[in-house]
């Protein structure tokens, strides 16, 4: 199953939520998948949706990273 | 002259009085509560405080009730305290989620039995021999309005609502827009209908098209956070978040029997102030479940570190699964010792207190060892726990990266690199392990502390002292 995290086409099993998703995301970008929990996730329509989200349901989720999480990724 | 004056401005009052016959219906909506049994003392109190306000206040919903805290799901009667809660809080009905269905026939049976209120849901059929009473919609009367909800699920690819296939034989389903349309006789019986969905926001929204005479979707499934409510196609829709973040009030006001307004706001209920003391109490007895001191099995030996109890859950993969192989990252084995004696439920739950369902995939032994080294790569650069197979491997000590990596099967055997295995691990292991594998692996619909439980139960005994499944050269 594959779903499109920011630009990037993801694989996922199937039955996974969209939190796995964004740690496969993250393991295959070399970032640090425990940012993950801090993550405001959205769906294409622009709503807001959550972590545990059956990632089936989504096939676009975007995500922004909190704040103080950019100023340490851009250092 | 003076009489006639009188009596058309009595007339013209008593029409002015009955044009202007206004009703109001108040509904508190939830979806995907997913045992959020914490929240309830809150929930109680917002559902008090609005029933203070408006007597008639009706209390929905949109399903998957349960799945999300083994408090609730590993129950004596799996899932009976979120019944038990949704009663004292006063739900009016609920419709099924996906997750219902994790409670398998006989199981959903007995919560719709235990529920003091109807679970609706049309395009579910299932075979009497359940005794599950179901309902396809049902007519609530209040403040002087009738009001029909009708319950819906989503169907996946395979037909079937998102759970284990097993825990839905004998169960048919139909297609959920052809159902929901042949009730719209409810439009002529009702003064608002309502459908409560659990098919998730896009279809919610596709859905309105074809349903123009219902007047609210108050929808579950995806998780979509709106901002109180949203108008498509002439028809008002909700959904929150899950785990009863924030919980919809809408407003729906009906003049002359034509519904003129629907509003909604949201409110928060997590991590705020305000509580249903009884509900509370209710919550406190059941996080103090003495279940969950059930002696599973006997541990001979203590386990002395970390590695000894990755062995034992990697083996409860295997064995319980009839899998060829089975992997634990490191970060999510919570604990490093455990006395010799009892192992209990609790002991389960700290060790493996994530909730991870267990993931079925079908890869070569190449891909087994390309997913072992992302999982060391993305879990601190700690080798994960392997079961039904060893591994050796050296590190490079400048970068930490993995140099070598050799497997073995539980012959001693090199494992064969072309040979397709059955492998088992937890979500969160196969999510930090992307590789370019053939199969991406499916969930089971189990948690894999479940597995864990089954072993420890089966075996009665368990001694790992001394176990090694990983030696770094």
């Amino acid at each position: 199953m594959k779903l499109k995290v920011n630009r990037k086409y993801i694989d996922v099993f199937e039955g996974a939520e969209v939190r796995h998703a964004l740690l496969s995301y993250f393991a295959w970008k070399g970032l640090d998948v425990k940012l993950v929990d801090t993550l405001t996730v959205y769906d294409n329509t622009g709503h807001e949706i959550d972590l545990n989200a059956p990632a089936s349901q989504h096939e676009v989720v975007k995500f922004k990273l909190p704040k103080s999480e950019t100023s340490k990724t851009k250092k | 002259m003076k009489k006639t004056l009188i009596a058309l401005v009595l007339m013209l009052a008593m029409t002015t009085t009955a044009s202007a016959e206004r009703k109001e219906l108040h509904i508190l909506s939830g979806n995907d509560m997913h045992a959020a049994i914490e929240c309830f003392p809150r929930l109680g109190f917002i559902a008090d405080s609005l029933r203070a306000l408006y007597p008639d206040l009706l209390i929905l919903s949109a399903g998957d009730n349960r799945s999300g805290d083994p408090l609730n799901d590993m129950y004596e009667i799996p899932a009976y305290p979120m019944v038990v809660l949704m009663n004292q809080v006063g739900f009016d009905a609920t419709t099924l989620g996906n997750h219902e269905f994790d409670s398998a026939q006989e199981g959903l049976a007995r919560l719709i039995d235990l529920s003091a209120f109807p679970t609706l849901c049309s395009n579910v059929h299932p075979d009497p021999k359940w005794n599950m009473h179901l309902k396809p919609y049902t007519k609530f009367f209040k403040n002087g309005l009738t009001i029909g909800v009708i319950g819906v699920v989503q169907l996946g690819s395979m037909g079937l609502p998102e759970s284990h296939p097993a825990r839905m034989t004998e169960i048919s389903f139909t297609d959920p827009l052809e159902t929901v349309k042949q009730y719209e006789f409810l439009r002529k019986e009702c003064d608002v209908v309502i459908l409560l969905s659990h098919l998730g926001y896009d279809t919610d929204v596709e859905f309105s098209k074809d349903l123009p005479w219902v007047d609210m979707i108050i929808g579950g499934h995806t998780h979509t956070q709106l901002k109180g409510g949203e108008m498509h196609n002439n028809v008002f829709i909700t959904q929150n978040v899950n785990r009863l973040k924030q919980i919809t009030h809408s407003t729906v006001v009906v003049e002359d029997g034509k519904v003129i307004s629907r509003t909604a706001e949201n409110i928060a209920v997590r991590g705020e102030k305000n509580e249903n003391k009884v509900i509370g109490e209710l919550v406190r007895y059941f996080s103090e479940n003495p279940a969950f001191h059930r002696v599973l099995a006997t541990a001979e030996t203590p386990f002395e570190d970390k590695e000894e109890l990755g062995c034992l859950m990697v083996d409860a993969y295997v064995a319980e699964t009839g899998a060829d192989l089975s992997y634990q990252n490191s970060g999510g084995v919570r604990y490093e010792t455990h006395e010799a004696g009892d192992f209990t439920v609790a002991d389960v739950l700290r060790l493996d207190p994530f909730q991870n369902d267990a993931v079925e995939l079908h890869v070569t032994g190449k891909e087994v060892s390309e997913m072992l080294i992302a999982c060391y790569n993305n879990d601190n650069q700690r080798f994960p726990y392997v079961g039904g197979m060893k591994a050796e491997f050296t590190v490079d000590p400048a970068t930490q990266k993995i140099k070598k990596l050799m497997l073995f099967d539980k012959d001693g055997k090199k494992l064969n690199l072309k040979k397709t295995y059955k492998v088992i691990s937890n979500s969160y292991s196969v999510a930090v392990s992307p590789t370019n594998r053939k199969d991406q692996g499916e969930s089971l619909g189990i948690i894999t502390a479940k597995l864990i439980m089954d072993y420890l139960e089966h075996q009665g005994k368990v001694n790992y002292q001394g176990r090694r499944c990983l030696k770094q050269l």
